[in-house]
C-alpha cells in the first residue's frame, strides 16, 4: 500500500505540472479551508445544488494544550460559552435582587466553576455532533485535517497523525478565521491564557488579570467578576477601540462601579510563575505608557485579550498568488469575496475591512454559493450590521457611531436624541437608577433618517434585532417617534 | 476482542448495566417494547433496529453494545420517564454513545452512513 500511495502522488505531480485540468477532473466542486461559522454555512448550502464539497478544518492547539471540534471559533471558544458564561453571571447578580423581591433563601450563594464548565462544554459537543451529521447526511466530505495549498487547484491535508493527502478542487474558499495575539514577552506563552483556553478551563481562575480593552477582554472580565472573581483589566490606551467612545466609556464606568479593577496605560512586560498549580501564582510586570513608571502584581491568571490574528500565513497562499495585507495577515476580496485568483473565494473574520462576526460569514458564505452555483446574484451587505457587546452592561449597536457620523457628515448635520433610563426591574432591588442609556444619530439633510442607533441596558441584543430592520428600511426620526411603545419594557424609551 | 451485546429492560437495569461496563466505550439503543410475537409498539424503531444491527460489525474492539427496552406506549408517552428526565431522551429510537453528547434520533437511526460514523469515529 506505501507503493500504491507513491505512484497516486506522483500521478497528481504530473497534472499539476503542466496539463491543464478539465473541471470534471477535480477531486471536488468546492474545498472549504475552515469548519466555522462561514465554512459550515457555505459548504452545507453548495451541498443543497448537489456539488461535490469537502470541507477540512483543524484546530492547532493553545500553547496550554487546548484544542476543540468541529464548529469553528463561535461555537468552541467564542460567542456560545461567552453567552453562556455572561447569563451565568446576571444569574449570580439576579439571585441578589431576589431577596428585595421577596424570595427567601438563609445560605450564601457560591459559584462552581467546575460545574459551569462542564454543563457549557457538554453543550458544545452536541454542536459539534450536530454539525458532523448535518456535514455527512448533506453528504459533505469532512476531514479533520490541516489544509494548505501546493500548487494550483492542489490542496494538500494533514491530520493530526501527521497522514498526508492531495486533493484538487475546481474552486476553494478559505475560511479559516483568526486565533489570539500573544504579547511578544518573557511568560507569555508559558503562563498566559486566552479566550481559547478560558471556556474549557478545567480550575477555577481565581484571581485574574486581563489584558487588553477589546470587546473579548471587556466581556470576560465582566462575567469572571459576575461570578465573584477578583479581576483586574490591564488597559493600554482606549476601550473598545472602534466602538462609539461615549458608550464605551459608560461601559467601563459600569464595569468598575461593580468592582472590575481597572489599570488605565500599562502594558506587561514580563510575566513569571511564583508558584505551580491549577490555578498558579503569577507575577506581572508592567510599564506605563506614558512615563518611566514600573508595577508588579500578583494573579492566579493572567488572560491575554489583545487582539486576533487570521490564519493566513501559513496556508500556501504564496503557491496559489492570492495576495494577503501583509501587515494584517488580512485577504482583501472584492464585493463578491472573491481574491486576487479568480478560483479562490473568502469569507469570515478573514476578510479585510469588514465586520467579524458570525451572522455576516453565515450570510456572505450562503450568497457567494448561490451566485456560484444557483444564479443568484445578490450580493451580501455590510452596512448596518447591528452588533452587540455582552458586558455586564450590555450595549447594542446599528450604524454610525456618534465619532463616525460626525467625520462623515459633518456635526452640523447630525442630531443626536439620547435617553438615560432606568429598568423597571431595577427599581425594586434598588440597581443603579441613571446607567442605562439610549441614543439615536440622525442625518438631518437625509429627513433626519435614524444613522445610527446605541442602547446599553439589560437585553441590548433583543433590543437592537429589530431596530436593526428598522435601519435597513430607512426609518426616519419621524416614523420612530410615531411609533408607539411597548410599556414597560426598556425598548420604549 | 471484539464487542458484545447484552439486553435490558426498564431504567433500572440500563444505569445498572452501564455502570458495570464503566471504563468501556458503551453504544446503547433505546426502543419501545416488543410484543409476544417481537413486534414493536414503536415503528421507526422496527425500521432501525436493522439498520443499527447491520453496522454492529464496525464497533471497536472493547465495546459494549446494550439494547435497551423502555417501555410500553403509555409509559413512554409520559413526559416524566426516567428516561426523558436522567438520560433527556426525546424520542425512540434513540443511539448513543454513554457519556459523550453523541446520538441519533429517530429517522437517524435509519441511516446507515450517520449510525457507521457513531460507531467508528471520534
Amino acid at each position: 500500500s506505501v507503493q500504491a500511495h507513491k505512484e497516486e502522488k506522483s500521478q497528481k505531480s504530473m497534472e499539476m505540472n503542466g496539463l491543464t485540468m478539465a473541471p470534471d477532473s477535480y477531486d471536488y466542486d468546492l474545498i472549504v479551508i475552515g469548519g466555522g461559522s462561514g465554512g459550515l454555512a457555505a459548504a452545507k448550502e453548495a451541498a443543497k445544488y448537489e456539488k461535490k464539497v469537502m470541507v477540512l478544518d483543524f484546530v492547532k492547539p493553545t500553547p496550554q494544550g487546548s484544542s476543540w471540534g468541529l464548529g469553528g471559533t463561535c461555537v468552541n471558544v467564542g460567542c456560545i460559552p461567552k453567552k453562556l458564561m455572561h447569563q451565568a453571571a446576571l444569574l449570580g447578580q439576579a439571585l441578589q435582587d431576589s431577596r428585595k423581591f421577596g424570595w427567601q433563601f438563609t445560605e450564601e450563594v457560591k459559584h462552581n466553576w467546575m460545574t459551569m464548565t462542564e454543563s457549557v462544554q457538554n453543550y458544545i459537543g452536541s454542536l459539534n455532533w450536530g454539525y458532523r451529521v448535518a456535514l455527512r447526511d448533506n453528504k459533505v466530505t469532512y476531514e479533520n485535517a490541516y489544509g494548505e495549498f501546493v500548487g494550483p487547484h492542489t490542496i494538500k491535508a494533514t491530520n493530526k497523525k501527521g497522514v498526508e493527502k492531495l486533493y484538487t478542487a475546481e474552486r476553494f474558499l478559505i475560511a479559516t478565521g483568526e486565533r489570539p495575539r500573544y504579547l511578544g514577552i518573557p511568560g507569555d506563552k508559558e503562563y498566559c491564557i486566552s479566550s481559547d483556553d478560558l471556556f474549557s478551563l478545567p480550575y477555577c481562575p481565581g484571581k485574574t488579570l486581563v489584558v487588553g480593552a477589546s470587546y473579548v477582554a471587556l466581556e470576560c472580565a465582566g462575567f469572571l467578576a459576575g461570578l465573584g472573581l477578583d479581576v483586574t483589566v490591564m488597559v493600554r490606551s482606549i476601550l473598545l477601540r472602534g466602538f462609539d467612545q461615549d458608550m464605551a466609556n459608560k461601559i467601563g464606568e459600569y464595569m468598575k462601579e461593580h468592582g472590575v479593577h481597572f489599570i488605565r496605560e500599562f502594558v506587561p512586560v514580563k510575566v513569571e510563575q511564583v508558584e505551580e498549580g491549577t490555578p498558579g501564582r503569577l507575577k506581572v510586570t508592567a510599564k506605563s505608557t506614558t512615563g518611566n513608571q514600573i508595577i508588579e502584581g500578583e494573579y492566579n491568571t493572567v488572560l491575554l485579550a489583545i487582539g486576533r490574528d487570521p490564519c493566513t500565513r501559513k496556508i500556501g497562499l504564496d503557491k496559489v498568488g492570492v495576495h494577503i495585507n501583509e501587515k494584517t495577515g488580512k485577504i482583501p476580496v472584492n464585493d463578491e469575496e472573491q481574491t486576487n485568483v479568480p478560483y479562490v473565494y473568502a469569507v469570515g473574520d478573514i476578510l479585510q475591512d469588514k465586520l467579524e462576526l458570525t451572522p455576516v460569514a453565515i450570510q456572505a458564505g450562503r450568497l457567494l454559493v448561490r451566485r456560484l452555483y444557483a444564479g443568484a446574484t445578490t450580493k451580501c451587505d455590510y452596512v448596518n450590521v447591528p452588533t452587540t457587546v455582552f458586558t455586564p452592561l450590555e450595549y447594542g449597536a446599528c450604524g454610525y457611531s456618534e465619532e463616525a457620523a460626525v467625520e462623515k457628515f459633518g456635526e452640523e448635520n447630525i442630531e443626536v436624541y439620547h435617553s438615560h433610563f432606568w429598568p423597571l426591574e431595577w427599581t425594586v432591588p434598588s440597581r443603579d437608577n441613571n446607567k442605562c442609556y439610549a441614543k439615536i444619530i440622525c442625518n438631518i439633510q437625509d429627513n433626519e433618517r435614524v444613522i445610527g442607533f446605541h442602547v446599553l441596558g439589560p437585553n441590548a441584543g433583543e433590543v437592537t434585532q429589530g431596530f436593526a430592520a428598522a435601519i435597513k428600511c430607512g426609518m426616519t426620526k419621524e416614523q420612530l417617534d410615531s411609533t408607539i411603545g411597548i410599556h414597560p419594557v426598556c425598548a420604549e424609551v | 476482542m471484539g464487542w458484545e451485546e447484552t439486553q435490558v429492560r426498564g431504567y433500572e437495569e440500563f444505569v445498572r448495566t452501564a455502570q458495570r461496563y464503566h471504563g468501556r466505550p458503551i453504544f446503547a439503543l433505546f426502543c419501545g417494547d416488543k410484543d409476544a410475537e417481537g413486534r414493536s409498539w414503536c415503528p421507526d424503531c422496527v425500521t432501525a433496529e436493522p439498520v443499527v444491527r447491520k453496522e454492529l460489525q464496525n464497533l471497536p474492539d472493547g465495546s459494549v453494545f446494550i439494547y435497551c427496552l423502555v417501555g410500553d406506549r403509555t409509559y413512554w408517552k409520559d413526559p416524566n420517564n426516567e428516561f426523558r428526565r436522567n438520560l433527556k431522551l426525546t424520542g425512540v429510537p434513540t443511539l448513543l454513545k454513554y457519556g459523550t453528547p453523541q446520538k441519533l434520533v429517530e429517522e437517524e437511526c435509519f441511516k446507515a452512513e450517520l449510525v457507521r460514523m457513531l460507531f467508528t469515529e471520534d
